[in-house]
């Protein structure tokens, strides 16, 4: 077989139908396959998932009985209670912020990583270190301390800490993110790195500048991969809360700056015990999500490339 | 490395130089709240938070010496054997199942596979913290709290939709034609996806055990509602004992303790981030 | 078909689950012993050398009761919030376990707390003060036993303070005092003096009570205006706007901890603080720490009081109630105990047992039982435990507060926002 041919040429090749029984046996087999994934997500996913939908409709301080309220939760959330509001934009701000950042770094750098001969590993593992730590207490006091009065950030730039003024401590939040991208890096530099070579020697032959090779083989190819980065980065954005809680020691200031949507809700539901109202707002979140993940998936028919052809 | 193109090979030492240069100055940046983590755990008590220099003015040890002592009667050897016992089952359990689902969501056609994989990509976006009591009440009646179950099963179970996903984004970008030339070899599902599909992913698969191990470890939040007895406990949970906002803190031994918890998957990294390299050398797709 | 027969199991396994929130039972802890023993898990919250301390007491409790065996657990005050919560509404709550002021009501009137009047003729509770054990009380019956109490103070750095040249506190002062003093220190150094304490619910309480009034009424109910914390954040407001105590942006990093308070990080000489954290202010700024009283009302109204801390209480649906009511009884009133606990949990409430103790407290130890002798007998009786919405409000309190500080808003204007989010935050 060749995979020789640039991608975006590729046929759709469908060998012919198999027959009845062959395909019965092959959905079988698909069913043995999923088989730990349908337990898991019958028992551990969906059933929480339901209760939450139920709680989301009831008044629930996590001892008690709930009460059935019907869409009280929903009502008072988006007519009631301006703190809500102020999440919703945080985070929308730091959505926006945040994943194209993280992106852009992570790309930049699998692909500078791509193009070298020696040193990859090291690299790679350096770059990769701040990600380890993931948002624990003591790199929340280091970025506490260099982005302070006084600290790293104000001394080189003069601008004053960052982590105490409304205006700028979710930038210094979002740079905490953006700092640990390790994660689509290694993910884009795997990605990149299965992009069969021959497809380059061929493209080089035929005289492509890099550029294009870049435009036609890179991105189509590394495609799905970049489409999984997106997806799965602006999903976690949305849900943002260690950082934050890590940063603002679960306050979410200053003055709500930092209070994002699952910062307010872990606070409705475990501080104020109001566990309806932060499955409510959890709900509210899935629908917004849901919502942005279709639009995403939507756009993609136009813009990733399987090599196995669009069966999706 | 198979990249490079003769073209670009001749005006190549200046630029790669320069490619070198950027790439460490961005590392000095990067790594410079890591080299802050490193010299405050070995700050005097009275520098720990207050100061604002990098380096301590003395060396003091006596943060390691604390943190070493382990907590409540809990050895730190102890505490990294917990750690890595539940790491460790984390990353088989989700390589597996999650390398089961996923070819089951890229390769086989399966009535509902559409809606199935839309609701398996929903189910990361509820927020954890709505899902934690019904979740706690279900693996409290299976009498698995304070056992490492809660934290080793779902892996086991393919609950972690991000990994299926990324596995099967890998999947896809797999020429149709490997699985069909199996078949016609007479292998079945079964064995085109051991045999044939599971090398080409090995990429996908290395990134997984990788995430999973660092992830799995730094997961405070899931150790401690799960476990209660202190000689079950992690790293991860030590580290926080010496923090209580109601009492007097211990910040430096923290910071100690930090960097003890960070050096296992330090080397966790290291040494899986090679095969990283392999896996790529032998995926490139055979004619 | 696999597909189906998982899917009906499905729908009966939400169903079950759902009986099981609605009737918020989800079976009792079946805490079996090993080797026919009582196995007890008992948790607090606190450090690594209360940690220590307190096992070192229960295993002076498994060597006097050898059919008992005592499974414990800690983390810090935070994460133990929520992973009692957690545990108790899955019905998963510890046979015995130790409660803030603030859950009191929140446990006891969900249903997750024993009647410790049950238990009475095990846990003896005659050597406490009635008011103190009060204060663990609902509707008439006992839920939970404190093990300590503690009081607000004004902490300074008397060495800064003394070579200001500004005259040190002399015992009783009233808040308008306290303003002066930190105007002179802030004239005389050229920064702020104190901690904001327009943050802190706590410190609103004592002024608050300083006027006769309370935070929250016999009912529960809001028991202040619009009118009075306006006044509290008008105070606090100028004093801020003037340079006397700590702008906005420092106030905002207090987190709880010492070491982030002004005065920890080296940027004020005062803090208002409880008690016993202040003891970790000596390895930041020296032995120089000592504790003043709160200001008072400008009519010498006392507004601190001694607040009861770290309760015991044991969950209601334990196996055990007897050995769980024993092992609190033996914390509380055994001697042998109270010497290895010594005041880690602050001074014991058992009255003779804190007066055996008192003579073998060591250095912050002392400061603070030195501190309760020249309170003792001048303050109030401490109000009843506060309802349970009262754990969201502090932070709605702090966080109404900064838009003041961060000057987004008016005393006034905040403080009717706070009226208006507690007094729907104590309906529900």
């Amino acid at each position: 077989m060749t995979t020789t041919e640039v991608p975006t040429a590729a046929p759709p090749k469908r060998v012919a139908v198999p027959g009845r029984p062959a395909r019965r046996r092959r959905e079988g087999a698909a069913w043995v396959f999923l088989s730990p994934w349908v337990l898991g997500a019958c028992v551990l996913t969906l059933l929480p998932m339901a209760v939450s939908l139920y709680l989301s409709f009831t008044d629930y301080d996590l001892f008690n009985p709930p009460s059935w309220v019907g869409l009280r939760n929903y009502t008072q959330m988006f007519t009631e209670d301006p703190r809500y509001w102020r999440s919703v934009v945080a985070t929308l701000t730091y959505v926006v912020i945040a994943v194209p950042l993280q992106l852009a770094l992570a790309l930049a750098v699998a692909l500078a990583l791509k193009s070298m001969r020696r040193g990859r590993a090291f690299y790679r593992s350096a770059f990769y270190a701040p990600s380890l730590l993931g948002a624990s207490m003591s790199i929340a006091l280091v970025w506490r301390a260099i982005f302070n009065d006084g600290g790293t950030v104000d001394n080189l730039f003069g601008t004053g800490g960052w982590v105490n003024k409304p205006g700028w401590a979710l930038f210094a939040v979002a740079l905490l993110t953006v700092w640990q991208f390790g994660a689509p890096m290694v993910i884009f530099l795997a990605g990149l790195l299965q992009i069969p070579g021959e497809l380059y020697e061929a493209a080089a032959v035929d005289g492509a500048s890099r550029w294009r090779q870049f435009a036609h083989i890179t991105i189509p190819m590394l495609s799905p991969v970049l489409f999984f980065n997106l997806v799965l980065q602006t999903i976690q954005a949305f849900q943002v809360f260690t950082p934050a809680f890590a940063v603002s020691a679960g306050k979410g200031g200053p003055a709500d700056s930092t209070l994002f949507y699952t910062l307010y809700l872990y606070d409705r539901g475990f501080v104020a015990s109001h566990m309806g109202y932060a499955s409510a707002m959890a709900w509210v979140l899935l629908i917004v999500i849901g919502a942005v993940t279709a639009v995403l998936f939507r756009t993609s028919r136009s813009w990733v490339f399987y090599a196995s052809e669009g069966d999706r | 490395m198979t990249t490079a193109t003769p073209a670009v090979r001749t005006s190549f030492p200046w630029r790669r130089i320069a490619l070198h240069v950027g790439c460490l100055a961005a590392l000095l940046v990067m790594l410079y709240p890591l080299a802050w983590l490193l010299a405050t755990s070995l700050k005097p008590a009275d520098e720990v938070i207050a100061s604002l220099n990098l380096l301590p003015s003395r060396l003091d040890w006596s943060n390691y010496s604390t943190a070493l002592d382990g907590v409540n009667d809990v050895s730190v050897a102890q505490l990294l054997g917990n750690s890595l016992l539940i790491a460790g089952g984390a990353v088989v359990g989700n390589v597996l199942s999650c390398s089961l689902a996923a070819y089951a969501f890229a390769r086989l056609r399966f009535r509902f596979r559409g809606p199935l994989f839309a609701f398996m990509i929903a189910t990361i976006m509820l927020p954890h913290h709505a899902v934690l009591i019904p979740q706690y009440i279900i693996f409290n009646q299976l009498g698995m709290v304070n056992t490492y179950w809660p934290l080793i099963l779902p892996k086991f179970l393919a609950t972690e939709a991000f990994f299926v996903f990324l596995i099967v984004q890998f999947m896809r970008g797999l020429p149709r034609e490997l699985e069909e030339a199996a078949r016609i070899d007479g292998c079945g599902p079964f064995r085109s996806f051991f045999l044939v599909i599971l090398p080409l992913t090995r990429p996908a698969l290395i990134t997984t055990a990788i995430f999973t191990f660092i992830w799995t470890w730094n997961d405070f939040f899931t150790q401690l509602i799960y476990l209660f007895s202190p000689e079950k406990f992690t790293l991860t949970l030590a580290l926080r004992a010496f923090v209580d906002a109601s009492s007097q803190s211990s910040f430096g031994p923290m910071f100690a303790m930090s960097v003890i918890a960070l050096l296992p998957i330090v080397l966790f990294f290291l040494a899986f981030q090679r095969f990283l390299v392999e896996g790529m050398a032998s995926s490139g797709v055979k004619g | 078909m696999p597909g189906n027969r998982t899917r009906r199991s499905c729908v009966t396994a939400v169903v079950l689950a759902l009986c099981a929130v609605l009737s918020g039972c989800s079976g009792g802890t079946e805490s079996g012993g090993s080797g026919g023993k009582v196995v007890l898990r008992y948790t607090w919250w606190g450090n690594p050398d209360r940690a220590a301390r307190t096992e070192e007491a229960i295993g002076l409790f498994e060597k006097k009761y050898p059919g008992i065996e005592v499974q414990s657990s800690f983390s810090g005050y935070d994460t133990y919030k929520q992973k009692l919560a957690t545990q108790a509404a899955g019905g998963d709550a510890p046979d015995v376990m130790q409660l803030d002021y603030r859950m009191i009501d929140q446990y006891a009137s969900g249903g997750v707390l024993y009647d410790l009047g049950r238990q009475k003729s095990v846990l003896r509770t005659d050597q406490i003060d009635a008011g103190l054990l009060a204060t663990g009380a609902l509707d008439g019956r006992q839920y939970a036993v404190p093990q300590g109490r503690g009081t607000e103070t004004v902490v300074y750095d008397a060495e800064q303070w003394k070579a200001t040249g500004v005259p040190l506190p002399s015992g009783a002062w009233t808040w308008s005092e306290w303003a002066d003093a930190m105007r002179a220190l802030a004239e005389k150094t050229g920064a702020p003096a104190a901690t904001d304490p327009g943050q802190s619910e706590d410190a609103f309480e004592v002024w608050l009570r300083g006027q006769g009034k309370d935070l929250y009424t016999k009912d529960g109910e809001l028991g202040f205006s619009a009118d009075d914390l306006t006044r509290w954040w008008t105070f606090t407001d100028r004093l801020r706007r003037d340079g006397v105590v700590s702008p906005a942006e420092q106030t905002t990093q207090l987190d709880g901890t010492v070491e982030n308070t002004p005065l920890g990080r080296g940027k004020a000489i005062v803090d208002i603080n409880w008690d016993a954290p202040a003891s970790g202010f000596v390895s930041l700024v020296g032995e120089g720490v000592t504790l003043a009283p709160m200001p008072s009302g400008e009519d010498g109204t006392p507004g601190q009081y001694f607040k009861p801390s770290m309760f015991m209480g044991i969950a209601a649906n334990t196996g055990h109630p007897e050995e769980a009511a024993r092992l609190i009884d033996f914390m509380l009133n055994d001697p042998g105990a109270a010497r290895v606990l010594g005041a880690t949990r602050s001074m014991p409430v058992n009255e003779t047992l804190r007066e055996e103790i008192a003579p073998d407290l060591k250095d912050f130890d002392k400061v603070i039982n030195d501190y309760h002798a020249t309170v003792e007998g001048k303050l109030n009786d401490p109000p009843q435990a506060p309802p349970s919405g009262d754990s969201a409000l502090q932070t709605t309190f702090q966080r109404d507060y900064d838009q003041v500080s961060y000057e987004r808003m008016s005393p006034r204007e905040a403080a009717e926002n706070y009226i208006t989010e507690a007094k729907a935050e104590l309906r529900s």
